[in-house]
């Protein structure tokens, strides 16, 4: 499990104190793939260096199976760092190394058995698909080859952590949708929890399961991904999950309902029900459903009817079949 | 054919090239030895480095700064006590060598400090988030990633030490440049100078073209239009 406490982070700069991370109080349990999503320049890219303390914070505490890493002495903070792995946006391979050989080196770096090496290696290689490139130069690779590299070779001491910055940032489409296939198979077959930054919306949707949501240093929303995607509360929050719905909702007068599919009710027809059974029909403002976790979720923005008793009778409607929804105004 | 030139001969001319090549492959190294571990400690202690002391950086780099504002022939005459005191002579290939290593060394450490500083810091952090020493980073990130720089680096600081060793004359020490500098041109044995010329001038083509090739063949980044040719399987 990995906590943090009250992390904060300021950087002296010429205009006085910048304060990279404000408060941050974040448990990411065994087991997860935590997505930490925000714009950039929130403080995401510090948050996740201070979990291996590539960045020291000015305040707080980094507990990692309860053991606070601020405190500890150089040689047990490398230790720790072999149990936490970390793949980077520009992959950051060595490039005069060959591919087997940047697997191989944090191997040497631990001083793994020379003889148990070559085999770690090659069954990591095998892990993320890349046995016949064994000798190949990084610059020889495409992209996703080379995040593939840097994550066999994050993997190689077994670490119990992976840390992900930005690590589908410079892949194309099809090709993030592979790492990040490959990264949930890692989450999954191997149990390594897995910590994501990203500013990407699909990353969170299409692998993690909780979410925290950053903005101006702080930690503005956090949950489980289902909950923060199905309603979003903050701000910012809003802005990256539901852009559209908010420029919808804001584009058209009059009251809105917003309705929030949570799962379970989104394969039923509901407005075609409500049409039917009350005689109301509503206009569709905006409709959007995803599937995450293998469950449907979304939101619909429909115009209430403008006398106040019609707009009554389709909220009833909907509370009595257990729709979720709120206000918008 | 002046006279000097029968002196000479074939012999005389290839011993002055040995020698020449002698005093400056014999200082470049030994200024490896010790300027290879300056510059990377003037990189390493820079703020901003993987281990930053900056009051040694200050220091280090002042005192490289001095000596290599100080022109060579400058150097040499001050550096006469010094020599008798440390190899009993101030005369000769042994103390033109030391001389060479003096001059040498702080101009391959600043040599070396850009070749390292070139090294991605990306590839740094990598390597630090893997739990890294700071003496793993030097051993097996900073300096096998900034061979080939490394390797164009030594072949400039070469033939820089071979263009000071010309002044060996001066204190009685061979090669080339000693023999047009003393010899010939005392007696205005034109012929002699220039043959000088044109050795000095082929062995820095030699000692150019295969430094240089080295530096490509060692370097495993592939430059953009040999990339182009490279056959790529994207199948990921």
């Amino acid at each position: 499990m990995i906590e943090l406490n009250h992390l904060t982070k300021e950087y002296p700069s010429p205009a006085g104190t910048v304060k990279a991370l404000t408060d941050i109080h974040l448990t990411i349990p065994d087991g997860a793939v935590y997505g930490i999503i925000g714009l950039s320049g929130a403080g995401k890219s510090t948050l996740v260096r201070c979990i291996n303390l590539l960045e020291r914070p000015t305040a707080g505490q980094v507990l990692i199976d309860g053991e606070d890493l601020t405190h500890a002495k150089k040689k047990r903070l490398s230790e720790v760092r072999a149990n936490i792995g970390m793949i980077f946006q520009n992959f950051n391979l060595l490039e005069q190394r060959s591919v087997e050989a940047n697997v191989r080196f944090p191997l040497e770096l631990a001083r793994f058995d020379k003889a148990k090496r070559k085999a770690r290696v090659e069954e990591l290689l095998a892990l993320v698909g890349l046995s016949d490139k064994a000798k190949a130069y990084p610059s020889q690779l495409s992209g996703g080859q080379k995040q593939r590299v840097a994550i066999a070779r994050a993997l190689a001491t077994s670490p119990k952590y992976l840390l992900c910055d930005e690590a589908t940032s410079a892949l194309d489409p099809n090709t993030t949708s592979s790492i990040l296939a490959l990264l949930k198979e890692i989450n999954q077959t191997l149990g390594v929890t897995i910590v994501v930054i990203t500013h990407e919306m699909r990353v969170v949707e299409s692998i993690c399961t909780d979410v925290a949501v950053i903005a101006d240093s702080r930690i503005a929303e956090m949950g489980k991904v289902a909950d923060v995607f199905s309603d979003p509360k903050s701000a910012i929050a809003r802005e990256l999950i539901i852009p559209d719905l908010i420029r919808s909702v804001k584009s058209r007068g009059g009251n809105k309902l917003r309705l929030i599919f949570d799962g379970t009710l989104s394969d039923m027809p509901i407005i075609s029900a409500l049409a039917m059974d009350t005689g109301e029909a509503v206009n569709i403002v905006y409709a959007d459903t995803k599937i995450i976790d293998g469950k449907p979720f979304g939101h619909m923005v429909i115009a209430l009817p403008e006398a106040p008793a019609r707009a009554q009778a389709v909220k009833n409607y909907l509370t009595q079949k257990q729709v979720l929804f709120k206000e918008e105004i | 054919m002046s006279r000097l030139f029968e002196q000479l001969g074939a012999q005389g001319f290839l011993l002055g090239a040995w020698e020449t090549v002698f005093l400056t492959f014999a200082s470049t190294l030994a200024a490896y030895l010790i300027g290879l571990p300056l510059g990377v400690l003037l990189c390493v202690t820079d703020r901003g480095g993987i281990r930053p002391i900056v009051w040694l950086n200050k220091i280090v780099g002042f005192a490289v700064n001095i000596f290599r504002s100080i022109p060579f022939i400058i150097l040499m005459v001050a550096l006469i006590p010094l020599s008798r005191a440390l190899l009993g002579t101030s005369i000769g290939n042994s103390a033109m060598i030391f001389m060479l290593v003096v001059a040498a060394v702080p101009y391959v450490a600043r040599m070396v400090e850009s070749s390292v500083k070139e090294v991605d810091s990306g590839v740094i952090e990598a390597a630090r988030s893997m739990g890294a020493s700071s003496f793993q980073i030097v051993c097996k990130v900073l300096l096998p990633e900034a061979k080939p720089s490394l390797i164009v680096g030594a072949v400039i600081s070469t033939v820089t030490v071979l263009g000071y060793s010309a002044m060996a004359g001066t204190i009685a020490a061979g090669g080339l440049g000693s023999i047009a500098v003393t010899q010939a041109r005392p007696s205005n044995a034109q012929d002699v100078i220039w043959l000088c010329v044109a050795l000095i001038v082929v062995i820095v083509q030699v000692i150019q073209e295969v430094g240089m090739l080295i530096a490509k063949r060692t370097d495993r980044r592939i430059s953009k239009n040999k990339r182009a040719k490279a056959q790529r399987t994207d199948s990921v």
